[in-house]
């Protein structure tokens, strides 16, 4: 039985044992600088340091399936159509009959591609390394509602559960004579049969949720003792000050010049 | 010609996760109430999907009422093997009550007659002709367990799989359910059964096949299952009633149901 | 002493609906007592456990005449939230019951006292003794949605206990398990019993009912059929007719044994030996 979305993997990595606040800055900040930074090399550079970040996590196996089944696709798609289609494409780098890659296209599409690699890598090392469940009590402590925080943390483990669900309707309409494959038509028309049980079940659950949470004082309003997270420091206060200090410096850099 | 075979059948989820290894079930059965009964995963439902081919078999051969099942699609299997699944709400859909049982024969394309009496027929026999025009969703959950057993049977079909269907059932419910097992044998139909319900199965099935950690541990009459009480313990299982309360008395042969429990007492007397 | 719950002239009907589902209950049930709430389909069982609790009417909204008194306080002046701290209610499907917010089946029993503003040693303590009291300590860092179904309703049933209720409310706790599970639920509850706790548990399961329970209520279309110890009840012919009885009455009725008729296998063994 699948037991959430979370891809959350056990470690005991710095950052594992940082505060989710660090990391989820770590992240934003590293997106940002990825996607002002003015050159290939600049990318790169952002790209190696996530690299290291996740070696040193030790989830760096775990990041290889998801490089080989997001990013690589993505990155032959763009290097295909830019480097054939790209209008500004000048100057031939491979010729290839009729069509040909050019040198601006594919420059474009290799900027683009690291880009995304530094957008997925920066979420994944997130992910990898932070419960999402501490993630949410961080942001109710300061603040979140208790009410958004626990539709955050509960969503990634109903989401599974509805998964299963979908599966058992699909049987059960199978059985009774429903086609689902074949021709568009006929999946299309197997749509609702397929949907509406996964709508009303999902409803009556969600309503017999709602009692069993109320009856276990879910939105009582009395001051509640902070669960323990993960705990923040002095240092990693300053270290998240500093790394969305980069951001400005960064954009005021690339005004000032920075190519 | 038996309704049901299956021939050294082994299965595998993706993943590699076993739950029927070699040699492999062998099984026969024929018209009649057939009780399945195990622990939880044991691979009871396992096997119930493999007969209408929701599930096919890493190796061996299922003939379901004389049709090969590999051969044949989920839906042309409908046809075959009606099934009621444990939760209702897996399959409810329609806005009437009338519309979710028709709506397996008219997915089979039937003439809008023979699928007409059929309905009619099928909620006749579940309690439910006063519900017809009733939103399912409108109905408690042991009434539209009863709609989902309309719907089986509806399907005409020479198979029926009913999945745990006494669970939240009342009393009443019970024997409405007992009646209806009976006249689907009269004529003619296999209806399998997995159930944790001895009590039920006392009354309403005459064989019984017991199944143990992926392995048929047994295929024969009830009477002879529940007389050997360290199996239908290792299965998970309690004893019926009557059974538990003939052993207590020393009754012997044990008896298993109401009927045999007041014939044995009656000879003793 | 104050009752744990008295209902007086209850009448409810759910909203666009004119039948009322309670139909004039009147009861009184003492601090101590198992109470087994039984009757046919739609009876009005489940609505009878939703309006002692107070979601009949803030849930389902409805028409409520009568009054409904837990543990001394009229239901209608105290959210279902607020009643929590005392009361404690179990339903039919140990899937829903999982807040699904928690990763481990101690944080899940936790949920409930920290809700309630606990501090975090008192929470920890609760959270040993419930799991302890439901038999799965061993348990406890497992993933919730990793247990059997039968583990999950006793993992609800340690949330509830974790909150030290003074009044159980059971509506079918064991109609979605198997017998192994059934039995587990069972012995978590006598042991509670015996502790002490009030419960009021509506099931459908007549010989668990007759075996456990001080107190028997039979209802039928919405009122009460019959009321006082399992014995009694059980071998009134009206509920014999409409809500059934343990098997055991219907084979010694059969037999032609004197009545009243056995409704424990005990008695039921000491009967037919006679």
């Amino acid at each position: 039985m699948p037991r959430g979305l979370s891809i959350y993997a056990e470690g005991n990595s710095a950052l594992h044992r940082a505060h989710p606040f660090t990391k989820g800055t770590l992240t934003l900040v590293a997106i940002a600088i990825g996607f002002i930074a003015p050159s290939l090399a600049w990318v790169i550079a952002v790209a190696v340091i996530l690299l290291g970040l996740l070696t040193l996590a030790d989830v760096i196996r775990r990041f290889v399936p998801v490089a080989l089944g997001i990013l690589l696709p993505i990155t032959l798609l763009l290097l295909i159509v830019q480097g054939f289609a790209n209008p500004a494409n000048r100057t031939v780098f491979f010729p290839l009959g009729p069509l040909s890659l050019y040198r601006e296209g594919l420059a474009v599409a290799l900027l683009a591609a690291a880009r995304i690699f530094c957008l997925i890598s920066a979420t994944f090392l997130l992910s990898f390394t932070t419960r999402p469940a501490d993630l949410a009590e961080a942001m109710m402590q300061r603040g979140l509602s208790p009410r958004f925080g626990y539709v955050v943390q509960s969503a990634l483990q109903i989401i599974p559960q509805s998964l299963e669900s979908a599966a058992r309707i699909r049987d059960a309409q199978r059985a009774r004579g429903l086609e689902t494959e074949g021709s568009l038509l006929l999946r299309a028309r197997a749509y609702l049969p397929l949907l509406l049980p996964l709508v009303l079940s999902s409803l009556v659950a969600t309503q017999e949720r709602a009692m069993a949470l109320e009856v276990r004082g879910f939105g009582l309003s009395v001051h509640r003792y902070r669960r323990v997270v993960l705990p923040d420091t002095g240092v990693q206060r300053a270290l998240r000050w500093f790394l969305v200090a980069l951001v400005p410096l960064a954009i005021g850099a690339r005004f000032a010049g920075w190519r | 010609m038996p309704d049901l075979r299956l021939e050294q059948v082994t299965f595998a989820y993706p993943g590699d996760v076993r739950v029927f290894g070699p040699p492999g079930l062998t099984l026969e059965l024929k018209a009649g109430a057939t009780a399945l009964v195990g622990e939880n995963g044991a691979g009871k439902t396992t096997l119930t999907k493999l007969l209408n081919g929701l599930l096919r078999p890493t190796t061996g051969n299922i003939v379901v009422a004389g049709q090969p099942v590999a051969e044949r699609t989920v839906a042309q299997m409908a046809a075959l093997v009606g099934y009621a699944f444990q939760n209702p709400d897996d399959q409810l859909f329609q806005r009437t009550v009338y519309d979710e049982v028709a709506f397996g024969p008219r997915a089979m394309k039937r003439p809008a007659e023979r699928v007409a009496v059929a309905v009619k027929n099928a909620l006749e026999r579940c309690g439910l002709s006063q519900e017809a025009k009733t939103h399912p969703h409108d109905l408690g959950l042991p009434d539209r367990k009863w709609v989902t057993i309309a719907s089986a049977l509806a399907a005409e079909s020479p198979v029926v799989v009913l999945d745990e269907p006494t669970l939240g059932q009342d009393w009443a419910a019970k024997g409405r359910l007992k009646a209806l097992v009976k006249s689907m044998v009269d004529s003619d139909r296999l209806v399998l059964i997995v159930t944790h319900d001895l009590d039920f199965v006392a009354e309403a099935c005459s064989r019984t096949v017991v199944l143990t950690r992926g392995v048929i541990r047994y295929v024969g009459p009830t009477i002879s299952a529940f007389a050997d009480e360290g199996m239908i313990h290792e299965a998970g299982l309690d004893l019926p009633s009557t059974t538990r309360l003939g052993l207590a008395l020393g009754f012997q042969p044990v008896p298993v149901g109401e009927g045999a429990f007041l014939r044995a007492i009656g000879s003793k007397r | 002493m104050t009752a744990a719950l008295t209902m007086r002239g209850v009448r409810y009907r759910y909203p666009d609906t004119t039948d009322y589902v309670l139909d004039g209950i009147d009861i009184v049930v003492q601090p101590g007592e198992w109470l087994g709430v039984v009757g046919a389909t739609n009876a009005g069982k489940s609505t009878f456990c939703y309006a002692a609790m107070g979601l009949a009417t803030e849930f389902f909204h409805g028409r409520l005449i009568g009054e409904i008194e837990v543990l001394g306080t009229e239901v209608r002046r105290q959210t279902v939230i607020e009643r929590s701290t005392r009361v404690g209610m179990l339903f039919q499907n140990p899937f829903t019951q999982v807040s699904g917010a928690r990763e481990r089946v101690d944080d899940e029993v936790a949920f409930g006292p920290e809700n309630h503003g606990l501090e975090p040693a008192l929470v920890k303590a609760r959270v040993a003794e419930a799991l302890q009291q439901v038999g799965l300590s061993e348990l406890r860092d497992r993933h919730p949605l990793d247990l059997s179904g039968g583990q999950l309703q006793r993992l609800a049933l340690a949330s509830l206990l974790a909150m030290h209720p003074e009044l159980l409310l059971l509506d079918e706790p064991t109609s979605q398990l198997d017998p192994g599970g059934t039995k587990e639920l069972f012995e978590a509850l006598s042991r509670l019993h015996a502790a002490g706790v009030t419960i009021v548990m509506v099931e459908q399961k007549l010989e668990a009912v007759a075996e456990l329970c001080d107190r028997v209520v039979a209802l039928a279309q919405g009122r009460i059929l019959a009321d006082g110890t399992p014995a009694r009840v059980f071998n009134d012919a009206a509920v014999q007719q409409q809500v059934g009885a343990p098997i055991y009455v219907r084979l010694a009725e059969s037999v032609g044994l004197p009545s009243p008729w056995p409704t424990t296998f005990e008695t039921a063994v000491r009967a037919f030996n006679a």
